[in-house]
């Protein structure tokens, strides 16, 4: 992985790397690399995979009743911009 | 060269639900800008989505309807993109366990049945709404995490007219099983396709064109239709057809480039950690099916099958659930079911639609109406007075009482229209010479002389009896 | 001083002396990121007038929540996280916001917004992390409870270094509605006290299912602290090889070779376990992977949009990038850029979906030898605290790192209940034990705590001379 890609990833996740932020994640790239390699020395054929702790069925769905709202006030309490009981940014760009 | 035009669709839909997908905030379609929102539509930090039971049960009659395998282990996962009307920037949806495969749905196209193949549903939720002003966009986030489900067809479809019947099918179908209001116009059902033509005979697949957020079933047809003709011109001229996202212009009903697609986008989808596998017990989806409403097809057969209609009437009734639900009251009260179905498709729903009315909200109850029905039936009043009562009941008024009060009774005793026809006859001799005479015409006359005379209220069929019995035996 | 000792005390001097200690500390500690002003609680339930720190990614209505990063260093929830409403039924009072590795996302407390919280017993040292500044508060006899999160090993790993208790309970025991995340599938709500006593009783408190979290359990919630007994004759308890084994440190290793000697006197039953080593050692690397993915998409909500801290621009994407630049800090957003690595479609089958299935191997081998015992013992790390300034850097490919500093991240993989106690002192540092049960067995846990407390006499520890 070099710094190309590096930069491309983080324009994937909306932001940017300065070019001491690019040099630091390259280097320690070498060890999260080496790190990693010791998973392809497990032999996981036939193994599926685990994505929760515990793997009971569950059987629990919300019932559909409106019982949890909250006043347009607390929704845009925290809003960095508002208008109109609107949250606000600069045009989107389609 | 022939080309054969090959088409899928995807169909978004707002399940109808009291609720979000995965929070207990309430949803309506016109609301004022975030007031139907709580902390988890916000994608605020720490909520946790949890997943309406009722929204599940909608999708299961979907694909029960549409005749889908359906997965009981209900699963989720991630698709993970930046954007502003998505709060948490990524959306919950069921890319690797859809709760349904493999289903179908019959069209008939230019009296041909076909078989359209749905190869998936799955459940997911709906982003915020934007409203783009001259350099802001602003934001309503009411309808983010509304619940969606996502019908995809496969490409089976191969007209602009098959486009437009199965989604009308669609609509139809998903409305009566009150899954979803279906309503383009406002949204809650949203429609996408895909468009390629290929060569005939050969199995190289064309290039693929979306045509995104076609907003009527007559549109989907222009659309399609258009991009078709496009694309063969293209291929005429030696042009490539590029991988690309087309929206339809209704004003010059063309398509027109959105964006080309630059590779596949990779959304990065993995299960979503917040929510175990939820299992369906059997019983539960059992249950479900057993409480299936009557679907149109099945309805549409009742109605030929029990109610003697022909195929034409019995498509009006099922054509507008309201109507047919309406005439599944009325039905049960009257004897002359074709009478009603008459009634129904013809005068009444003239009526309503003059007055901007509908069938949901009409003064006219199906008693009421079976009462005036039956009245005819039994010729107490003629179907020409029939039109007049029913008019007059339309503000509610009880169809004896109108008859009563206007002394409409149908003469229908041959005793008294006779008396009537013999004066009438003495009064026109020279109609009585001109039918003689041939003049077919003088008959017609002649009968609406009694009709006239008798204040509409003779039986129109016996004073036209009793006038030829009385021309020819003179 | 243990909870039911305290509650016997003036509520509103305990109160006030909980403040004072937290405001007065805060120079020389830097555990606080917000110090709350206490009002009694009138409420009179198992913990009434109980002064409590919370970490800060824990969402408080109308106080703010930072997770100590910048992106979030306005924000004010409007609702509080499920254990927040909980301790204040029970009658606790909220004195500070405690600091912690930014979005919990480290191991040292170096990473806090408000830079790095300092051990009391040697303030040249770190908290350890990520849930340090609860950690500090309640080593340094500030607060009796402050609540934690731990994803790898953020409650445990710090409760070692700072000479008190930790806990993480099962998976699904406490709600994590409201809590800032990490990574979903591996974050566990935990806490600090002084004592079992204390640890077993806060359980009592905390543990029970929430509608509002999909992944919150069922299982009856019992009166640990009305149960506990230290009698642990029969109880069978497996020693980590692999850990003692890749610890370097001999006075660690002498020290955890006694106390296991001082429980098999006391009547349990001693067995030794060892793992596949190259499991073991895959341990971080699986975490990594797994914790950073989710870590991602979990904190994809941070946007400067509907909350937080905007960094305008002239378009949208401008707006978000912005934010999210000047937001998070360099470390962070090197853990992002893993665990999107992983993500990517090309890459999901050599990285998270192998690092999924080695979870399995990994918690499934363990469960085998769990499963016909009552827990797993192993000192909880082969150091003490590493100072903050620190030139040694350890190597992080040794068995020594992998291995000794990466086992508690286990009980994360499987949900299992798993906790820290000091075990003992070294240089003047406090040392820890792990002790790891089967699912739901918090009882046992606690039990086995106490028996422990009574070998160690390490109860009630607070360090208040720094
Ligand atoms: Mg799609
Ligand atoms: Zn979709």
């Amino acid at each position: 992985m070099d710094k190309n890609d590096i930069k491309e990833y983080a324009n994937h996740l909306m932001f940017d790397l300065n070019d001491e932020e690019l040099s630091a994640i390259e280097k320690d790239f070498a060890v999260l690399e080496a790190q990693l390699g010791l998973l392809d020395l497990i032999d996981t054929t036939n193994t599926e995979e685990m994505i929760y702790p515990f793997e009971d069925d569950t059987f629990f769905l919300r019932e559909d009743n409106a019982d949890h709202i909250i006043s347009k006030e607390d929704a845009l309490r925290n809003a960095p911009k508002e208008r109109e009981g609107h949250f606000v940014v600069p045009k989107v760009v389609k | 060269m022939n080309y054969k035009t090959v088409v899928g669709i995807e169909i978004h839909l707002e399940l109808k639900t009291n609720t979000k997908m995965f929070s207990g905030a309430p949803y309506t379609f016109k609301a004022e800008a975030n007031t139907l929102v709580n902390e988890v539509d916000l994608g605020m930090p720490g909520t946790l989505p949890c997943v309406n039971h009722e929204a599940v049960r909608k999708a299961i009659q979907a694909c029960l309807a549409l005749n889908l395998n359906i997965d009981p282990l209900i699963r989720f996962d991630r698709k993970n993109y930046y954007y502003s009307d998505l709060p948490k920037g990524y959306q919950i949806t069921q890319q690797f366990h859809p709760i349904g495969r493999d289903g179908y749905l019959d069209i008939e196209a230019e009296g041909e049945k076909k078989r359209i193949r749905i190869e998936r549903i799955h459940m997911e939720e709906d982003t915020a709404k934007q409203f783009h002003l001259f350099d802001e966009t602003l934001i309503d986030y009411n309808r983010a995490g509304v619940p969606l489900i996502e019908i995809v067809s496969k490409p089976d479809i191969s007209s602009g007219l098959e486009a437009s019947l199965y989604v009308e099918k669609l609509k139809q179908t998903l409305n009566y099983l009150d899954v979803s209001d279906t309503k383009m116009e406002e949204g809650s059902m949203r429609c996408d396709v895909n468009v390629s033509i290929n060569e005939e005979g050969s199995d190289v697949f064309g290039t693929k064109v979306e045509i995104k957020n076609l907003n009527s079933i007559a549109n989907i047809r222009h659309a399609i239709d258009y991009e078709v003709n496009r694309q063969k011109e293209a291929l005429a001229k030696g042009e490539a057809i590029h991988q690309e996202t087309r929206r339809f212009d209704e004003k010059s009903m063309t398509t027109v480039l959105m964006r080309k697609k630059e590779g596949n986008v990779d959304y990065k989808y993995f299960p979503e950690p917040n929510i175990f596998p939820i299992r369906i017990k059997a019983s539960e989806i059992e249950d479900i099916k057993e409480h299936m409403p009557e679907l149109p097809d099945a309805k549409m057969a009742r109605y030929m099958r029990d109610f003697g209609l022909n195929e034409y009437d019995a498509n009006q009734l099922i054509q507008n659930k309201d109507l047919s639900i309406y005439f599944d009251k009325l039905v049960k009260l009257v004897k002359n079911t074709r009478l009603a179905a008459t009634m129904l498709i013809s005068e009444l729903s003239g009526l309503l639609a003059k007055r901007s009315e509908d069938i949901t909200t009409t003064k006219v109850t199906a008693k009421n109406l079976a009462t005036l029905i039956q009245m005819i039936d039994d010729k107490e009043i003629s179907s020409k007075q029939g039109k007049e009562v029913l008019e007059a009941m339309m503000d509610g008024n009880d169809p004896k009482q109108i008859v009563k009060e206007r002394g409409m009774k149908q003469v229908s005793d041959e005793g008294a229209i006779l008396k009537i026809v013999e004066e009438v006859l003495e009064e026109n001799p020279s109609s009585i010479a001109d039918f003689k005479n041939g003049k077919d015409r003088a008959l017609g006359y002649l009968v609406g002389q009694v009709m006239k005379k008798s204040k509409g209220q003779a039986n129109p069929q016996l004073a036209s009896k009793l006038v030829k019995e009385k021309l020819m035996a003179n | 001083m243990t909870i039911r000792e305290m509650k016997k005390q003036d509520p509103k001097i305990l109160l006030n002396d909980a403040y004072n200690k937290v405001v007065e500390y805060q120079k020389k500690l830097n555990a606080s990121i917000t110090i709350i002003e206490p009002e009694a609680n009138a409420s009179d339930g198992l913990l009434s007038n109980i002064p409590v720190a919370v970490k800060d990614n824990f969402s408080t209505e109308g106080i703010k929540t930072t997770a100590a990063s910048n992106i979030l260093d306005n924000y004010v929830p409007i609702f509080d996280a499920t254990v927040v409403k909980k301790l204040k039924e029970a009658g606790t009072v909220i004195v500070s916001k405690a600091s912690m590795d930014e979005l919990a996302m480290g191991g040292s407390n170096l990473t806090a917004n408000i830079g790095p919280c300092h051990n009391p017993y040697d303030l040249k040292r770190i908290s350890g992390g990520s849930s340090g500044g609860s950690a500090v508060l309640v080593a340094s006899g500030a607060v009796p409870l402050a609540i934690g999160s731990d994803t790898g090993d953020s409650v445990r790993k710090p409760a070692a270094f700072c000479g008190v208790v930790g806990v993480k309970p099962t998976y699904g025991r406490i709600s994590r509605y409201g809590v800032i995340p990490y990574a979903s599938s591996l974050d566990h709500v935990g806490y600090f006290t002084t004592n079992i006593e204390d640890a077993a009783l806060a359980l009592s408190v905390l543990a029970g299912r929430d509608d509002l979290d999909m992944t919150s359990s069922y299982a009856e919630v019992k009166n640990y602290h009305e149960d506990l007994n230290g009698d642990i004759k029969g109880k069978k308890i497996l020693v980590f090889d692999n850990v003692v084994n890749a610890i370097e440190d001999q006075t660690i290793i002498a020290q955890f070779n006694q106390l296991v000697a001082g429980l098999a006197a006391k009547g349990a039953l001693v067995k030794h376990v060892s793992f596949d080593n190259d499991l073991m050692r895959a341990i971080f690397g699986t975490y990594f992977i797994i914790a950073n993915a989710e870590a991602t998409a979990n904190h994809s909500n941070l946007d400067g949009i509907r909350f937080g801290h905007r960094v305008d621009g002239n378009t949208m994407e401008e707006v978000m990038i912005n934010t999210r630049t000047r937001g998070f800090s360099s470390f962070i957003k090197k853990r992002f850029v893993v665990g999107s690595y992983s993500l990517f479609e090309e890459n999901q089958e050599r990285l998270l979906r192998k690092a999924h299935k080695v979870r399995r191997l990994i918690v499934e081998a363990v469960m085998a030898e769990l499963k016909d015992a009552d827990a797993l013992i192993a000192p909880a790390s082969g150091i003490i605290a590493p100072k903050i300034a620190s030139e040694e850097k350890i190597d992080e490919l040794t068995d020594a790192y992998l291995i000794a500093e990466n086992h508690m991240i286990i009980g994360n993989f499987g949900g299992l209940p798993s906790m820290t106690q000091p075990m003992g002192f070294k240089d003047g540092m406090p040392l820890g034990v792990n002790i790891t049960c089967n699912p739901f067995r918090e009882q046992t846990m606690f039990d086995i705590g106490l028996a422990i407390e009574d070998l160690t006499g390490l109860k009630g520890l607070v360090k208040e001379d720094f």
